[in-house]
């Protein structure tokens, strides 16, 4: 509820008493040539301009005091204006050490991502020393010196080497042999890739080819796949239509050293 | 559904032959045509196998590989053109031949070396003749 405001008030009641003056000075002034109208106004108007002037004192009171609590509020705004800048002062570091923070957690994660990656593919000099000297004395990566055309030596099993191998000789083995227990579509699948142009010799006896035997004893089994492989695998095809050209047999991307 | 078949250690060891060879044999771009030719590389079972045996990637199995050359042709076996283009048997011929020229790569660099280094000795002034004292 909207109260009257002190200034208003006060003006008012100096109204009143301006009034009730002018009134009292004029019946005085009257009051010299001429009897009273009426008996007793003058004191009633005393008493009004006393009651007025009583009611003026207490309204500048009123006054004083809400300027002082005026006074108060502005000083109390002010604190909060400060408190307030603090806050956001506060907040902007908060934001700024989280951002600092967030990128160094982020920095570590890729780091321990790269050593765990180098971790993976660290493999001891020897053993790569080993593989090098096995690859290149078969001639398998680099030709022999003495090769000309005409030389069957490939960088490739020959049709020779796929024949001696054990897909070579598979067509002899009854499916239900060693392979009784693998997977029905497995079987036929490396059945089919033992292929027909192996077939034709297979009763010739010929030596283990190197590329065949693995050292058995190390215990190494292949990776176990428990589905018949007509499902879709997980994850995307290799339908890279970007790589197109680098696939292309006429790219000259390919290696080749013509000389 | 899952043939989700146990195989013995055994079988696991006869299979780890199997696809040993097998996967070697894609190195042979004669042997790609062949299978090209009879629509296996249109078998999406084939195809997933081929992704199946890019195992031979890891270092724990790469080190039985004789024939390294596979590697290379089972990466370029994953793309759909690439196997498209093993069809033509003039695809499979040039493949063959680069395969063969790159083979010979460092033997030639080798020999070039030599001649470099026959020539470079052949150059050299001759050794001064015996008795002679006088300074160069």
């Amino acid at each position: 509820m909207a109260r009257k405001p002190t200034k208003d008030k006060l003006l008012s009641t100096l109204d009143d008493i301006e009034v009730l003056s002018r009134e009292l000075i004029e019946m005085l002034a009257l009051s010299r040539t001429q009897k009273l109208p009426q008996p007793g106004e003058d004191t009633d108007i005393l008493e009004l301009l006393v009651q007025r002037d009583r009611e003026f004192q207490e309204l500048m009171q009123t006054a004083l005091e809400q300027g002082r609590v005026q006074q108060e509020m502005q000083a109390l705004e002010k604190e909060v204006e400060k408190r307030d800048s603090d806050i956001q002062q506060l907040q902007k570091q908060l934001k700024e050490a989280e951002h600092i923070l967030a990128t160094a957690v982020y920095q570590a994660k890729e780091k321990l991502k790269s050593i765990e990656k180098a971790r993976k593919g660290s493999i001891s000099s020897e053993e790569i020393i080993k593989y090098a000297h096995r690859i290149s004395a078969s001639n398998a990566v680099c030709a022999p010196l003495n090769w000309v055309p005409g030389d069957p030596r490939r960088p490739y099993p020959t049709d020779l080497e796929m024949r001696s191998g054990i897909l070579g000789n598979m067509s002899n083995m009854p499916t239900n042999g060693v392979n009784g227990h693998l997977p029905g579509d497995y079987v036929s699948l490396m059945f089919i890739f033992a292929n027909v142009f192996l077939l034709s010799l297979l009763d010739i006896l010929t030596p283990q080819y190197p590329w065949q035997s693995a050292d058995v004893s190390m215990g190494i089994l292949p990776p176990h796949h428990g589905n018949d492989f007509g499902l879709e695998p997980p994850g995307h095809n290799k339908e890279n239509e970007d790589d197109v050209e680098a696939m292309s047999t006429d790219s000259s991307s390919s290696s080749s050293d013509s000389d | 559904a899952m043939a989700g078949v146990m195989e013995t250690e055994e079988q696991a060891r006869h299979r780890f032959q199997l696809e040993l060879e097998f996967v070697q044999c894609l190195a042979n771009p004669n042997y790609l045509n062949f299978l090209a030719q009879r629509g296996y590389l249109r078998e999406k079972p084939f195809v997933n196998y081929l992704k199946y045996l890019l195992y031979w990637k890891e270092p724990e199995y790469a080190k039985f590989l004789k024939y390294p050359h596979c590697l290379h042709m089972l990466e370029l076996l994953q793309y759909e053109h690439f196997r498209k283009e093993l069809v033509n048997a003039q695809c499979a011929k040039f493949i063959d031949e680069q395969q063969i020229l790159h083979w010979q790569h460092y033997s030639r660099k080798r020999t070039r070396l030599q001649q470099a280094l026959v020539e470079q000795q052949q150059q050299q002034p001759q050794a001064p003749s015996h008795g002679n004292t006088t300074s160069k």
